[in-house]
């Protein structure tokens, strides 16, 4: 439903928008602050409930930046292998018996991000206490073991026939860790009495030399989950959009708990918008490296709304046209809102296959919010637009 | 004339101009990249019908969703429509899921905006 339908007295609050201007700063300026999360690059971050669709999706964008960033078929389909894994040990594992009911800081999380000329792969899920000890043992015999040694100890599982109840005899990790060529790095985070939380990062050089990583340090994951968790983040994607990116990352929206098929809808139509317009204006750092035009977005859920958050580069010069826009909308109060999108919608003057010149506004008027946004200067021809959108 | 007929895909919508069976629809979604780029054939091909067009039609839509882009070539699709209205009689069918609020407004504000025949039909 439209918000002009809707009455919202407190938007004339003026202490209550300054309040959301700190708050988006401060989110920027966190999520930035986090090593991995540099513009540039892949970082994928996705939390919550793992389902077969969902996993497909993570599958489908990570594939589309990988081809975007122009990897070799050799490197993804290591990448691929590993993350399969990685996913099926999530799906598997996300619930702890007995408890169906997983949310929060007990929710499954895959991390993938492009670092030090390596992907890593991390996943996050809840276990029993009692398992610690023995899954520990499974990772340190994995860890001891050279390429040679590892590909007998897999036969010999294999043959073992000790297969527990989920299908993991640890086949999986032993897998991982021949194909990664790499050892697994984990940790074990208390999250009360009887559970913690299990990490285990899985990293592929993007040389392909079979040189090992020596060291990859989760506690950077760990303290990445701290952060979501503390925002109520549910989704980052770092990288390189485009259309096909974008509807891959709208059919894992498709398949959230998002409440009302009326929220759903509108969270989906205003990624959309969001999105698209990233794809159309948003501006390259480098044209070299990335295929699709960089962007960072995410989800984090505040009470009942969800705040859709995208950030791009903008040229300096289109900055005034962009802050004079947003600015007017937010000046429009509903009724005038409405009337401005029909003007507009018949206004075949802007009507080319980069502007409609309604994104903007369909936003606006979606959000039931004013628009909220920050623009932060990164050199002499380019800015940095982060636009926050509350559904 | 000869009918067009575009398969539906994951962001484009299906499209039936069927003068023979009297079928005139666009269904699905739409959000392509370049929503001009898309709708370009489906004008041409109104243009051209408009020169021939003999038989009263019902035009039909039937959307899940729609982004900003293509609700701009939407627009353009009903100006042909009403052009088109001055020679047969055109009525339009904006057809809605029941619980699609989004769609049924959307429809009821193209109805005000046009000089058409226009039925929003909400659909269990």
């Amino acid at each position: 439903m439209y918000c002009f339908f809707t009455n919202f007295p407190y938007l004339r609050n003026v202490s209550h928008f300054d309040f959301m201007e700190k708050k988006i700063e401060k989110e920027i300026n966190e999520l930035t602050l986090f090593e991995g999360l540099q513009r540039e690059d892949l970082v994928y971050v996705y939390r919550g409930i793992f389902s077969q669709a969902i996993t497909d999706s993570i599958i489908a964008l990570t594939e589309n930046n990988l081809t975007l960033v122009g990897e070799s078929s050799k490197l993804k389909k290591r990448v691929f292998s590993i993350m399969v894994e990685c996913l099926q040990n999530i799906t598997r594992h996300q619930f702890v018996d007995g408890h169906e009911d997983v949310s929060g800081d007990q929710s499954g999380m895959f991390v993938i991000c492009n670092k030090d000329n390596s992907y890593q792969m991390t996943s996050g899920n809840v276990v029993n206490k009692e398992a610690i000890p023995h899954l520990t043992e499974l990772l340190e015999k994995v860890n001891s073991l050279d390429k040679e040694s590892l590909k007998l100890y897999y036969k010999q599982v294999l043959e073992d026939g000790s297969i527990s109840s989920k299908g993991g005899a640890g086949l999986g990790l032993i897998e991982m860790a021949r194909k990664s060529g790499n050892k697994l790095f984990y940790s074990f985070e208390k999250i009360n009495e009887a559970l913690s939380y299990f990490y285990m990062n899985t990293s592929i050089s993007q040389q392909l030399d079979e040189v090992p990583i020596d060291f990859i340090d989760i506690q950077d994951v760990v303290a990445l989950h701290k952060f979501i968790l503390k925002k109520n983040i549910t989704l980052i994607f770092n990288g390189g959009l485009n259309q096909k990116s974008l509807m891959d990352i709208l059919s894992l929206i498709n398949e959230q708990a998002l409440g009302s098929l009326e929220r759903k809808k509108k969270t989906y139509n205003a990624m959309v918008e969001l999105l698209q317009n990233v794809v159309k204006h948003g501006v390259k750092l480098d044209e070299e490296k990335m295929g699709g035009n960089p962007v960072i977005f995410f989800i984090s859920q505040n009470g009942d709304d969800y705040v859709l958050s995208a950030g791009n580069y903008i040229l300096n010069t289109s900055i005034s046209r962009i802050e004079e826009k947003i600015n007017f909308l937010n000046s429009l109060e509903n009724k005038e809102l409405d009337d401005y999108y029909v003007k507009c919608l018949l206004n075949f003057d802007v009507d080319n296959s980069k502007e409609a010149g309604l994104g903007f506004i369909d936003l606006r008027m979606k959000s039931c919010h004013k628009l909220q946004y920050e623009i932060t200067p990164v050199n002499d021809t380019l800015s940095f637009l982060l636009m926050q959108v509350t559904v | 004339m000869e009918a067009l007929r575009i398969e539906e895909t994951e962001d484009t919508p299906k499209v039936i101009l069927d003068p023979e069976n009297n079928v005139f629809s666009i269904s699905g979604r739409s959000l392509p990249e370049d929503s001009v780029a898309f709708y370009t054939s489906v004008f041409d091909w109104l243009q051209q019908y408009a020169e021939v067009a003999e038989k009263d039609m019902d035009f039909e839509f039937f959307m899940e969703y729609f982004n900003t882009s293509s609700a701009k070539q939407i627009a353009k699709i009903f100006l042909l429509l009403e052009k088109l209205n001055d020679k047969v009689f055109v009525q339009v069918i904006w057809r809605c899921k029941k619980d699609d609020v989004d769609m049924a407004s959307s429809g009821m504000r193209f109805s005000k905006l046009l000089n058409l025949e226009f039925e929003v039909r909400e659909e269990e």
